[in-house]
């Protein structure tokens, strides 16, 4: 059995430890005896996602913002669209989760339109949302917690087409107000949890591989493995956000 | 002015009095209600002294020991801060502690490093005679921000100090930006291409867009990171001439390298007292800086074959049975140098890796994820016994985990005390590789057990 990952702009989506998440979903599939094809489409790449079972978008400086639009902007945007109707299983962070929102509109006004696939917007604020994180997401995903570190001024607004990824338990989420985090269509999931979530969040990461492969193959049985580390980083974690919050 | 400068002296002195009677290292507290009292004291106090300041990403405290080491050398009556409290406040009690109660430093010469964003507020009072700019990496976004952040706020400091030199590495397509559009009198230092093996393009780049144009650069030659002979097919932006060059690095060994260096035209051998090629790079920043401050290249050189490292800077510790050396890491690049280093080896050895997340370590810990932890699979043969501790010790665990370091040989000690026995029953070398806080915290305890300077001393 075999998966086909594709990293979208490493090259520029890449800003802390986003790696860590193809590692972890690579490394997950390994340890049960499956495969997994990475592929890694930068900037300019004219590389199809047909075929591809698993995208995976990380978040990025506001310095490389403009190229990025410019690349997306030729043909990539609706070829993303198409692939989250079409069922692809989508992991998008910060940056690339904002981006699949309708658009971006930053502190004084200015406007920047993103690709739509998400009923979601951002909006910019002065103060920036900075910190050790917890959520706990939808019953219907698994009910699990997941820890992270979030870092971003947008405030993202949810619209009625999409389902928030999870309710915050410690930290700000989508926009420090509303108790959202993150949001979910079909199967895409994004989240302000930057960087690498997946190792220590063991039962997300399986989720994601889980809808993958029912894609592909129609039913999925993942074999338990021993997560004894990432469940101690993952308890460490929530405990310590529970002290803080006590 | 003058009355609330002498307040906030005598309030700093005896703040710091007070804290080296409670055994506490009160740098940068004492300078903080100094400064408080009288904003804008630094200023007066650095009116006089000839100021040579270093700032960057990676590598200040080590340039800063090099450059020290000239004035000690050439017996110049100089001060440093080498505690390692390099914002506005531990740079004020620095100078506090160097000047009478009428505000008049009584040295000539400051050696001083001055993290990278509190240059905005320092650079404008201290108005140094050089500033060195060592490089610039991502690092901690919690608190700097994006890189291009830093460098547009080291920009700023030095717009408030018009009459400093730089002395800028070339090969850092960041840091030589800071020639554009600047009066500053500017000179380059770096390694030249083909002076040692070409390392291979990361895919992750602190710096792969043009920083004029944002075309993506192209590269002859990388040392490692974002370093190298960049250039930008689009505008034409590249690596500068540097003027301080090394031409070849002959030898690279675990105790130092042998380099030819050339200044302004004139080549010499020498040997750099620490091992790995950044070292290389801060050598050439302090010969540049060394020079620039009028004490000659001579002495320059003299010093980076002989000066003595900050702490935690590949320090060694007599525990074991084949000794300890602890190796500071922050941020991804500097901790990629670090593994490079640990392949070179080519020997047994053991390694413990410590990682804190407190304010001055970042407290995101994500970027171990960005940092090559692999290239320890690729030497495992010689990767004995391993440890993880701090205070996100199962972080790092996992983080080793996945790189395809087996769980089995990882072993978590969150306890100083014991972790230091643990060192000290090792057969092999030990390399202990902390982030900033946990490095304070460990070498604390390795002090108590076989003794050492201080972190202030």
């Amino acid at each position: 059995m075999k998966l086909k990952i594709c990293h979208l702009y490493p090259d520029v989506l890449n800003l802390y430890g986003d790696g860590g998440n193809i590692r972890c979903l690579t490394r997950r599939l390994q340890w049960r005896g499956m495969e997994a094809e990475l592929v890694k489409m930068p900037i300019g790449s004219h590389e199809s996602l047909a075929g591809v079972d698993l995208v995976f978008i990380g978040g990025g400086q506001d310095f490389e913002q403009q190229v990025l639009l410019e690349d997306l902007h030729r043909g990539r945007d609706e070829e993303l669209r198409a692939a989250i109707e079409d069922g692809v299983t989508v992991l998008a962070v910060c940056g690339g989760y904002q981006m699949l929102g309708a658009y971006y509109e930053t502190y004084d006004g200015q406007r920047c339109d993103f690709i739509g696939a998400l009923d979601l917007y951002t909006v910019g604020a002065r103060k920036r949302m900075i910190g050790n994180y917890m959520f706990r997401c939808d019953d219907a995903l698994g009910g699990m917690t997941v820890v992270g570190f979030e870092n971003h001024s947008g405030r993202t607004r949810l619209g009625s087409g999409v389902q928030p990824l999870g309710t915050v338990l410690a930290g700000f989420g989508n926009n420090g107000e509303d108790k959202t985090e993150g949001a979910h269509y079909k199967n895409v999931f994004g989240t302000y949890s930057h960087g690498p979530m997946l190792p220590k969040n063991p039962d997300f990461a399986d989720l994601l591989l889980r809808t993958a492969l029912e894609r592909r193959c129609g039913s999925a049985e993942l074999a338990p493995l021993d997560d004894a580390l990432e469940r101690m980083a993952h308890a460490e974690m929530c405990a310590r956000l529970e002290r803080e919050r006590a | 002015m003058r009355v609330r400068a002498f307040l906030a002296i005598v309030l700093c002195k005896l703040l710091r009095f007070v804290s080296r009677l409670l055994h506490r290292g009160g740098t940068a507290m004492p300078g903080r209600w100094a400064q408080r009292i009288c904003p804008g004291l630094l200023g007066i106090l650095s009116r006089d002294v000839k100021v040579v300041v270093i700032t960057g990403t990676n590598g200040k405290t080590t340039s800063a020991r090099m450059i020290e080491q000239a004035f000690a050398d050439e017996g110049k009556d100089y001060f440093a801060n080498r505690s390692g409290a390099n914002l506005l406040s531990g740079i004020t009690t620095e100078f506090v502690m160097n000047s009478t109660l009428s505000g008049r430093c009584r040295k000539e010469y400051a050696v001083i490093e001055c993290d990278e964003a509190a240059s905005v507020s320092v650079f404008p009072l201290l108005k140094p005679r050089v500033i060195v700019v060592t490089n610039l990496f991502r690092d901690q976004l919690d608190r700097y921000g994006e890189v291009t952040h830093t460098l547009a706020n080291v920009r700023t400091g030095i717009q408030g100090a018009p009459e400093a030199t730089l002395c800028l590495n070339a090969d850092c397509s960041l840091t030589a930006s800071l020639a554009d559009d600047l009066p500053n009198k500017h000179v380059f230092f770096g390694i030249e291409p083909g002076a040692c093996p070409s390392g291979e393009k990361s895919e992750l780049s602190d710096a792969p867009h043009c920083i004029r144009c944002k075309t993506e650069y192209q590269y002859d030659f990388i040392t490692y990171g974002h370093l190298g002979a960049f250039r930008c097919p689009s505008c034409g932006y590249c690596r500068p001439a540097a003027d301080y060059a090394v031409t070849d690095v002959t030898e690279q060994s675990a105790e130092g390298s042998v380099i030819v260096l050339n200044a302004h035209g004139k080549s010499c051998l020498a040997q750099v007292n620490l091992p790995a090629l950044y070292n290389v790079y801060n050598a050439a920043g302090a010969v540049a800086a060394v020079t620039e401050m009028g004490l000659g290249t001579e002495a320059g050189i003299r010093a980076i074959e002989h000066f003595k490292c900050g702490f935690g800077r590949m320090e060694n510790f007599a525990l074991g049975k084949a000794g300890a050396k602890m190796m500071l890491v922050k941020n991804p690049a500097g901790c990629n140098q670090v593994l490079d280093f640990l392949c070179q080896i080519k020997k047994p050895f053991a390694l413990v890796v410590c990682l804190n997340d407190r304010g001055a370590d970042g407290t995101d810990v994500s970027w171990i994820y960005d940092a090559a932890f692999e290239k320890l699979v690729d030497c495992a043969s010689y990767l004995g016994q391993l440890a993880v501790s701090g205070d996100r010790a199962a972080d790092m665990a996992v983080r080793l985990k996945y790189a395809g370091v087996a769980p089995k040989a990882l072993h978590i000690e969150r306890d100083y005390e014991k972790l230091v026995s643990w060192i000290d029953a090792q057969e092999v070398p030990v390399f202990i590789i902390p982030t900033y806080t946990a490095m304070l915290e460990l070498r604390e305890a390795v002090i108590r057990k076989v003794g050492g300077d201080e972190f202030w001393v």
